[in-house]
């Protein structure tokens, strides 16, 4: 409201003025006709414990930004390929050595068969980036696979195209930081001892990098994944060149390929398949570009499929690419050594640039986490909008980012690094099982859309799509029937378990809605029940004076009710109410067994009954006198009998509990 | 800089903002409620509270968003163009800019109030108009 100033004299006779306070200006600003928008100013914690974890937190991650802020947090091309990509990306890294470890077991024939088979993955990475380009256009809100299924088959296919993606980020978290702390170790194998604490550091770090926002972790984690980028494709290119050179076998001598003894593999179509099969995982973190469409700068759906054709061109040239490299120098899979760092050796030498590759191989490797921790937090948001996952999940943090998803994601992946004691090889074939069985949901959920939405060209595109269901189907079962008995089994637990626990979240959150939705059509009556003040008292103080007054101005209808084990203690009482608090009855429960919650929940009942049965029963207001201690640990000396009656009174019927705190500055 | 609440607020601004961007000078928001005669000068007028601060309210988000603090100013006065002198001289300021909605008289001529002419030959420093661009035809 304009409040008066003393008016100040202006230049001339009759000129006054008054400048008006605006004392909202510190905490909000006025955006539109009654409409408040508060200011940072008015989220500052009051109490010094709140102001240092709100700099602690500042410190660790940034000033909290306001909502306007979103648009500059979303992402560029550049760096949302650096964002959503690094998972997919660095599995260009082991997909070659996951062929080459099953052809190596036919023999050097086997081999020959390594670069078809990676031509044909690329292939199928091209259906399954075409099918996630539509459908980042056609649902561009985000969910990939889950949004799909939900659109388009039913469900429980949703949630469990839900649960297979979030343990499969999960699990992507779990395997990137366990295999970068690999490599560390594997470099200084002193720190060994050391792995399962040094990986919880490593995701310690990346937590507080993704609370930073969407912006801030894009600029950290752009460097190291365009580093593995460029030196791949310098790898790439230098390696074509010495190969069509003629100049093969350079300086590296690979390790010998044992002929297929007795009971191993011959080249067969279905060692093919299982080669196919494998190699695919190359795929992993395809979807995380279509869950995430709502993290880009607009137009959000153009620029999320171009990044997503980019990143597909870029995993399927540096995929195959390496694949033929390997086969070209006949280098095979060896205990000692990678795959793709015998390629680099062989192309590179030993000098700095291998140097360079290796190092930038491992930190793409740790990044692909980074994939998880965007993707698997935006879809939780997304099932949480949708009923699916507490609500906390929606609520974006500080900065923007959705920190409950992050913080819990994080917790989660520890669990699992400390419970498989930070072992990759205990880690991976729990990894890329989830992810084939949403492939597969999002295809088939495709195929039905196309189905129902026939646009121009829609048979081309059913077609794509339903080979795209199959062989990613048919990979998802090859895989989980591979991976079964080394640790996959658990995925067929805890996937299941996820989905039942989302299906009763949501039962719950529907029974509440229903109890508590009130139609729009519906005019509220004014309240209309009786109302009856029940002020419990431990004796005549100021915080008792306080709840009375209240409570008088809450109803007519007032009583004060003292609970005391010593019948002459209630004597004194009553003599010293009667003179002091006239107007107000007093009724004194004696309680010979010291009891003091169950005497006053007895007598509620007792005034309940005592209503007249023929009409409403009325509302209880219990007024309770509350001190309010100065200081933390006083607060432990003061109303524990308060609180003990506040939990007792909380879900009673026709009950409302009416805190009156007293602060000693009244 | 004063400011009337009208979409010429913005300009008057961004104007305002290059102005004292260079310089590193205080940029003072300033938007007078004009009080009737009828009413005393420090009566409360509460319907105008509101929107009078929102005004401000507004020109301050945009000028964060633009990177610069303004501080504002909110006066009542029987007189706007006086009321908008006599601060500018109690602030000692060294330009006054103003925003001139572009109207015109019964779709006639333009008319240019009574504010900014009485700025013109009563303002202390110097003064900056930004008038509104005229509306295309048709528009």
């Amino acid at each position: 409201m304009i409040g008066g100033r003393r008016p100040l004299q202006g230049r001339k006779l009759g000129d006054r003025r008054v400048r008006l306070e605006r004392p909202h200006s510190a905490y909000f600003r006025w955006t539109g006709p009654g409409t408040l928008t508060a200011k940072a100013a008015a989220s500052v914690p009051e109490t010094p414990v709140g102001r240092a974890w709100a700099r602690t937190k500042a410190v660790l991650i940034g000033r909290p930004l306001a909502n306007e802020a979103d648009i500059t947090e979303r992402l560029p091309k550049t760096k949302a390929l650096a964002v959503f990509s690094s998972d997919a990306i660095s599995s260009s890294t082991y997909a070659t050595e996951e062929i080459l470890l099953l052809l190596v077991t036919a023999g050097a024939a086997g081999l020959v068969y390594s670069v078809p088979i990676s031509i044909a993955i690329a292939l199928l990475l091209l259906i399954v980036a075409t099918s996630y380009r539509q459908i980042a256009y056609a649902y561009p809100s985000g969910g990939g696979a889950y949004a799909v299924a939900k659109a388009n088959i039913n469900q429980p296919s949703a949630l469990f195209a839900a649960a297979a993606l979030i343990f499969d980020y999960m699990m992507t978290v779990a395997v990137s930081v366990a295999a970068g702390i690999a490599a560390v170790t594997s470099v200084v194998p002193e720190l060994i001892p050391w792995r399962v604490e040094l990986s919880l550091i490593a995701l310690g770090l990346l937590t507080v990098a993704n609370l930073r926002g969407l912006r801030e972790s894009g600029n950290i984690f752009a460097v190291p994944t365009y580093m593995y980028v460029i030196g791949a494709i310098g790898l790439i290119v230098l390696g074509v060149l010495r190969v069509a050179g003629g100049d093969p076998a350079a300086d590296f001598t690979p390790p010998p390929i044992a002929p297929p003894v007795e009971g191993s593999a011959v080249v067969s179509a279905v060692l093919i398949l299982r080669a196919f099969a494998f190699g695919s995982v190359a795929l992993t973190g395809t979807e995380a570009i279509s869950n995430g469409v709502p993290a880009f700068k607009p137009p959000e759906s153009r620029n999320a499929a171009t990044t997503l054709t980019i990143m597909a061109l870029l995993l399927g040239t540096i995929f195959v690419g390496i694949t033929f490299l390997a086969q070209a120098y006949g280098i095979v899979v060896s205990e000692t050594e990678t795959v793709i760092s015998q390629v680099g050796r062989t192309v590179f030498g030993d000098g700095a640039l291998y140097i360079y590759f290796q190092v930038s191989t491992a930190l793409i490797l740790v990044l692909a986490a980074n994939t998880g921790f965007n993707g698997a937090p935006r879809l939780a948001q997304i099932l949480a909008t949708d009923g699916y996952l507490p609500r906390q999940f929606s609520f974006r943090g500080d900065r923007l980012a959705y920190s409950w998803g992050i913080v819990i994601l994080a917790v989660v992946a520890g669990i699992f690094i400390a419970v498989f004691d930070g072992s990759v090889t205990a880690l991976i074939p729990m990894y890329s099982i989830g992810i084939f069985f949403s492939f597969t949901l999002s295809q088939g959920g495709m195929v039905v859309h196309w189905l129902r939405d026939r646009v121009r060209g829609w048979r081309l595109r059913l077609g794509f799509n339903l080979l795209g269901a199959v062989v990613t189907g048919v990979v998802a079962v090859i895989i989980t029937a591979a991976k079964l008995e080394r640790g996959a089994w658990i995925v067929l637990v805890i996937v299941p378990l996820f989905m039942g626990l989302m299906a009763l979240i949501h039962r719950q959150y529907r029974a509440q809605a229903a109890e508590l939705t009130i139609s729009e059509a519906a005019v509220l009556a004014p309240p209309h029940k009786a109302r009856r003040i029940v002020v419990p008292v431990n004796g005549i103080n100021r915080a008792v004076v306080h709840a009375l007054n209240l409570g008088r101005v809450l109803g007519d209808d007032i009583r004060a009710v003292y609970v005391t084990d010593d019948e002459h203690d209630g004597e004194r009482m009553r003599g010293r109410w009667a003179s002091q608090v006239p107007g107000v009855p007093l009724v004194i429960v004696e309680s010979p067994y010291r009891a003091l919650v169950g005497p006053v929940l007895a007598y509620l009942d007792v005034l309940d009954q005592a209503w007249p049965p023929d009409t409403e029963v009325p509302i209880t207001i219990v007024v309770l006198p509350e001190y309010v201690a100065r200081r933390w640990w006083d607060r432990i000396l003061y109303n524990q009998q308060a609180r003990r009656l506040k939990s007792a009174l909380v879900g009673r019927a026709h009950t409302v509990v009416a805190d009156v705190p007293y602060r000693r500055r009244h | 800089m004063a400011l009337n609440g009208a979409t010429i607020d913005r300009l008057v601004l961004a104007y305002a903002a290059a102005l004292a961007k260079p310089s590193k000078a205080d940029l003072i928001a300033l938007h007078v409620v004009e009080i009737d005669w009828t009413l005393p000068l420090d009566a409360s007028v509460a319907g105008l509270s509101e929107e009078a601060q929102r005004v401000l309210d507004v020109a301050e988000a945009h000028a964060e968003r633009l990177g610069l603090h303004v501080e504002p100013l909110l006066l009542k006065a029987r007189d706007v163009g006086a009321a908008i002198v006599d601060e500018a001289a109690a602030q000692e300021a060294d330009v006054l800019v103003l925003g001139l909605p572009y109207r015109t008289r019964f779709g006639g001529d333009f008319v240019i109030g009574t504010t900014v002419p009485y700025v013109f030959k009563n303002a202390p420093c110097t003064v900056w108009v930004v008038r509104e661009p005229m509306p295309q035809e048709g528009a």
